[in-house]
């Protein structure tokens, strides 16, 4: 499976991962994931809306560093092994911890179960958010791309 | 070639089946239940508010059992286990051997020894689809609905039914909604959503009596307070019990839950036991959890079950979220921290440096690491200022070879 | 074009001009072209407006979990906080601009130096109303009148507006109150809004970008000129070679970048005269060349006329600085304002080439700096000159030729102004308001301001000029747009086969391409002169002609001003990308919508050139039909 592998040492914070993400998910989101489509969605962002989420956190350490914080896909996922609708599932194929937002009854239990902290929930209460590896783009996820410094990039595991 | 099987189609039942499935994939695995179709009991409240029909709260794909070539005998119920001849009796006198045999059979409700309640033919749980079913019938005949227990069960079944225009009555001992879960701004917060639909709260009143009808139907509820509340039906939800007949009858050791040991297994050879019946906790994680462990010991994988942490939970009612984890009443010699904003409500209890309880209301995401904290006693010592901002970050570790975290402590 | 084994093997961006491209591609060095690709991520934050550095508890930025920065200024706060610090700043640059024009005109009549336009003079002391004893004290008059408005305390509006204006465009600015004040009391006072935890009030804010438009637009630009016209002669219409092909190694060139073409009427002279030529060819050259790019070139290109012993050409815009550079014939760079990128430093460094700077505002780190005084112009310029000469022949021969010769074309059409303009059509607007209302012209588009590379370079400015010409709108330009444009041969008259069939016509005709080009960004406020008389003639308000502006690449501060002027005109304004707003609902809504309310004009933004023009076109279509034209 592929898994977005993190170098913290090289996180500056900027969040332009978070920002690619955000526009990676929105309603009008390019279907091609090229910079500059990427660009134009950022344009067009409603950065004071909550319903514009990140599914990647960039946390400051404290002492001038950062820790970004995406998810896992884990090969033992907490969140998929709390859901009781079946909406979370680890895809044996590629290794993604999908969701299905139709199946979703949005009891949270993949919230309180990631011991991580990466489900977050919809400000409508009617989803749960999360990393789902844009596979809406071919060239992979919008974050990967967005990173100047390449703390993050995708390996195969 | 061996023969496994599997009593309940529960969470614990069917992700045993599915993890059996993947380790054997030529063994033959049957699953029996009473249940005539496969459901989330945590999403019963949407089959009763209209939201979904039954295959929406399926929480496999319909076609689970074909897929995994995995034998259903749905509709049936398990009288008898002869752990001697290794067979299983169910249905009109059939019997099925096994080789390695789960006992799933979750819990049910509990009705406390209330006069008529026990034996009205208008007294429903809210457990499994056919309660479901049974109240949808009830409640097309008359919309006045008594509820005994507000917990999250209660709470289900109220939401679901209030948005259908139902007139409802939540009787609670307890002093607060949700006492489990909750303390009492919390549940000051819920209470509040509930009544602005529509439903009556008595808190710290229990129903002590009734009045029935010619068929025995209960037609008033009467309090500890003398008054008299007329109803069309009651459901329960003062409580569950778990599911242990069919372990009495057939010999195999239990008392209030099946007894097992750290590998699920129950006191007769080759029997496991999985989920609510064994009475470790009640959460749906667990089940799974559960019906996953019984299910590699049974493949011959030794896997060891640890005790699961059984106080979480998270609720979402009309948008309303919160996340409950730990002992939320245990406060005594602990540090209680609060931040508390129009849209927030944050609780912590802190005890020796570790967090013991950590209540959650509005936006709970990313929450999930408080989970993990308490559970595993980590110590938060010197995080106590900014104890409600805590992430992975102050935990932070990264496996180098595959690239997962790690928590640093 | 010289090979080349180890050139960056970095992708650079795609240019309007391919073989230009291709010659960047090769260059054994970096440039702007190159960079693009290392800044290819932009920061959100930064793109939309929305990251605040005020103060020291920043730089605070807007996200849905934090609406509001650390002081409390939520997204519309910061958003227009930070457009009316660059539209101020993109002022204070033009009036600086037409503050060093004024003076030098003043020092012209001073000093009884050399007049080349007393028309433009006698035209400008008739707008005016003043008058004086001589030719010189006119100049003096005509001077301090420019000068005097822009001392002015802010409190005290303009007297020149006015008189400047089209007069029911200063109806309705009086109506909204964005009269300006003193120029620079103007830049002044408004940066002092957009300090930290000063002004919140985005509307105010905005409204007061219209104002510094105002000022910025009359005097920056219009005056720039008309000023210049009197001392540097009226541009005369002609064809002219432009490209890197105007360069000719033979002799010692001069890059000159910049926009205050005054401050080289000494030098430009001075380079002819005998015995700098015979020092030149004492050196081994023929004599001296100036060579031009950004608008300064643009400006001599314009007024070529007078100039044709000395100009070689213009070689092209601002983003061709580098390439330029890199051919090994230029020898200094001659330096007064922007737009001198700083990535010429490293390359003057490695190709020996002196790097003189005639004004403080453009100082580049490793220029020498000669600061330019009317007083000691003449040892200056001498000092300039031994430099320049000390220069070529230090590196003549000793740093590689990389020249391109083939680039560009020797028949562009340049010297259009509101003058030449009018006296081409035989003194008289009316043959091309006929060819308008006939709709052999459907319209007029002004594609102006810069040229930048981060989204290719001319890229949008060409599509769009194609897009529209191809619409038989006829495309006038000034600024860096008209680099890119005339590099690429659309000011050719060949370009007209590119129109369609009404504008092809009417180019073959007149023998004229469908791009005219007005020479530098300062020049836009000759375009607005042409408009404003047009609408006179037709006794009409500027909202109501079919005219559209594009800054399609709009690069900076200035031309953000620039803009602002264009709103206040009533004047539609596409744009290629969002000068920094979009976090902004308030903002976006106000420039984008409300302001047709206000002035007339509006913000549109689109990066592609085809639906661009689609949009452009129906404003001209919907404005013809309430012409019932």
């Amino acid at each position: 499976m592929k898994r977005i592998f993190i170098d913290p040492a090289k996180c500056d914070g900027c969040k332009s991962c978070t920002l690619a993400c955000m526009a990676s998910h929105q309603d009008m989101a390019p279907r091609q994931g090229s910079l500059t489509e990427l660009r134009q969605a950022i344009y067009a962002l409603d950065l004071t809306d909550p319903a514009t989420q990140s599914r990647n956190r960039i946390v400051s350490d404290g002492e001038g560093g950062y820790r970004p914080l995406f998810c896992r896909h884990c090969d033992i996922p907490d969140c998929a092994g709390a859901c009781m609708s079946g909406a979370l599932q680890k895809n044996m194929e590629t290794g993604l911890v999908e969701y299905n937002a139709d199946k979703c009854a949005a009891c949270y239990m993949c919230v309180m179960n990631c011991r991580y902290g990466v489900p977050a929930i919809s400000p409508d209460r009617k989803r749960m958010v999360k990393c789902d590896f844009c596979q809406h783009l071919e060239e992979g996820p919008a974050c990967v791309r967005a990173c100047p410094k390449k703390a993050i990039e995708v390996r195969e595991v | 070639m061996e023969r496994f099987v599997i009593i309940g189609a529960g969470a614990a039942g069917i992700t045993a089946a599915q993890v059996l499935r993947e380790f054997r994939e030529k063994d033959v695995i049957t699953v029996i239940s009473t249940d005539e179709q496969v459901h989330s009991r945590c999403m019963l409240h949407k089959y009763l508010g209209h939201q979904r029909d039954a295959q929406g709260i399926n929480f496999v794909g319909a076609d689970f059992f074909e897929k995994h070539n995995i034998y259903h005998l749905a509709g049936q119920s398990v009288s008898k286990i002869d752990t001697q001849a290794k067979t299983v009796a169910y249905g009109d006198g059939y019997s099925t051997p096994y080789d390695k045999l789960l006992i799933a059979t979750g819990a049910g409700f509990f009705i406390p020894p209330i006069p008529h309640f026990r034996e009205a033919p208008n007294v429903f749980g809210f457990r499994d689809l056919s309660d479901a079913l049974k109240i949808d019938d009830a409640f097309a005949k008359g919309k006045r609905v008594f509820i005994v227990g507000s917990g999250l069960v209660g709470l289900d079944a109220a939401s679901a039914l209030c948005e259908r225009g139902a007139e409802i009555t939540i009787a609670e001992m307890a002093p607060r909604v949700m006492p489990l879960q909750t303390d009492d701004y919390a549940a000051s917060v819920y209470q509040k959503v509930f009544e602005e639909r529509g439903c009556r709260f008595l808190l710290g009143i229990g129903a002590t009596d009734a009045v029935v009808d010619g068929e025995g139907n209960i037609t008033e509820v009467i309090l500890s307070t003398g008054e008299h509340v007329p109803c069309d039906f009651i459901i329960m939800a003062a409580g569950v019990r778990p599911r242990i007949q069919i372990a009495l009858d057939s010999g195999i050791t239990a008392e209030r839950a099946i007894q097992v040991d750290d590998h699920l297994r129950t006191s007769a050879p080759d029997v496991f036991a999985a989920g609510d019946c064994t009475g470790l906790s009640g959460v749906w994680p667990d089940a799974m959890a559960q019906g996953k462990a019984a299910a590699l010991n049974m493949a011959g994988v030794d896997e060891v079950y640890e005790k699961p942490y059984p106080f979480k939970n998270t609720s979402n009612f009309f948008g309303v979220t919160m996340l409950s984890v730990g002992r939320l009443d245990q406060t005594e010699g602990a540090e209680i921290l609060v931040h508390k904003t129009p849209k927030e409500y944050k609780k912590a209890i802190i005890k020796d440096g570790k967090l013991t309880g950590y209540l959650s209301l509005g936006d709970i995401s990313n929450s999930g690491l408080y989970l993990h904290l308490i559970k595993n006693g980590i110590n938060v010592g010197g995080k106590e200022d900014r104890i409600f901002r805590l992430t992975f970050a102050d935990f932070y570790g990264i496996n180098e070879k595959n690239g997962e975290y790690v928590y640093t402590v | 074009m010289n090979s080349c084994t180890d050139c960056f093997s970095r992708n650079t961006c795609a240019s309007a001009d391919k073989p230009m491209e291709a010659y960047i591609r090769q260059l054994p060095r970096e440039t702007a072209h190159h960079r693009v690709e290392t800044q290819e991520t932009k920061c959100g934050f930064g793109l939309q407006g929305v990251c605040c550095r005020l103060c020291a508890n920043g730089p605070c930025r807007i996200t849905p979990d934090a609406p509001r920065g650390i002081c409390g200024a939520n997204a519309d706060t910061i958003v227009a906080r930070n457009f009316l610090r660059a539209v101020a700043a993109g002022s204070g640059c033009y009036i600086h601009v037409v503050e060093n024009t004024a003076r030098q005109l003043k020092n012209t009549g001073l000093h009884k130096d050399k007049i080349r336009s007393e028309k433009a003079l006698n035209h400008l002391a008739e707008l005016f109303g003043v008058t004086g004893t001589d030719k010189y004290d006119l100049c003096v008059k005509v001077a301090d009148a420019v000068l005097s408005d822009l001392y002015r305390p802010e409190y005290e509006p303009m007297e020149l507006v006015e008189k400047l204006a089209y007069a029911p465009r200063v109806k309705r600015w009086k109506e909204l109150g964005i009269l300006p004040g003193g120029a620079k009391g103007e830049v002044f006072n408004n940066i002092v809004k957009t300090s930290t935890n000063l002004s919140s009030d985005p509307v105010e804010m905005m409204v007061s970008c219209l104002r510094l438009g105002i000022s910025t637009g009359l005097y920056g630009l219009q005056l720039t000129n008309l000023l210049n016209d009197v001392v540097l002669g009226d541009p005369e219409i002609r064809m002219a070679p432009v490209g890197m092909n105007v360069i000719d190694p033979d002799y010692i060139n001069i890059l000159i970048t910049g926009h205050q073409h005054s401050l080289f009427t000494y030098i430009q002279d001075r380079l002819l005269d005998e015995d700098v030529v015979a020092k030149a060819k004492a050196a081994g050259a023929k004599g001296f060349k100036l060579v031009g790019c950004t608008c300064v070139g643009q400006d001599l290109q314009l007024r070529g006329a007078h100039y044709t012993e000395i100009f070689d050409g213009h070689a092209g815009n601002n983003y061709i600085s580098e390439a330029v550079l890199s051919c090994g014939a230029i020898d200094a760079v001659l330096s007064e304002f922007n737009c001198t990128l700083p990535g010429i430093e490293p390359i003057c460094d490695e190709l020996k080439i002196k790097q003189i700077c005639l004004d403080v505002v453009a100082k580049k780190a490793n220029a020498e700096y000669i600061p330019f005084h009317y007083e000691t112009r003449q040892a200056d310029g001498d000092r300039i000159i031994d430099a320049v000469i000390a220069a070529y022949t230090e590196r003549r021969g000793k740093v590689p030729m990389n020249l391109f010769a083939d680039h560009g074309n020797k028949n562009t059409l340049t010297g259009v102004s509101e003058g030449s303009l009018k006296a081409f059509l035989g003194g008289s607007w009316k043959p091309l308001i006929d060819l308008i209302v006939s709709g052999k012209i459907k319209g007029l588009a002004g594609v102006v301001g810069c040229s930048s590379v981060a989204y290719g370079h001319d890229t949008l400015t060409a599509e769009l000029t194609k897009e529209l010409i191809a619409k038989d709108i006829l495309v006038l330009t000034a600024g860096c747009s008209s680099g890119g444009l005339e590099n690429i041969g659309l000011m050719t008259p060949e370009a007209a086969e590119l129109a369609g069939p009404n504008l092809k016509a009417v180019c073959k005709e007149l023998g004229i391409p469908p791009v005219l080009n007005f020479g530098p960004c300062l020049a836009i406020g000759r375009l607005e002169i042409v408009a404003t008389e047009i609408a006179g003639e037709l006794g009409v308000d500027l909202p109501q002609l079919p005219l559209v502006l594009s800054a399609a690449q709009w690069l900076e501060e200035q031309a953000l001003a620039d803009g602002a002027f264009g709103l206040a005109l009533g004047l539609p304004l596409h744009l290629g990308v969002p000068p920094f707003m979009t976090g902004s609902k308030l903002v976006t809504k106000v420039l984008t919508e409300d302001m047709v309310e206000l002035t007339g004009g509006r913000v549109i933004i689109d990066p592609n050139g085809k639906s661009a023009a689609n949009t452009l076109e129906a404003i001209i279509e919907e404005k013809r039909r309430a012409l019932n034209i």
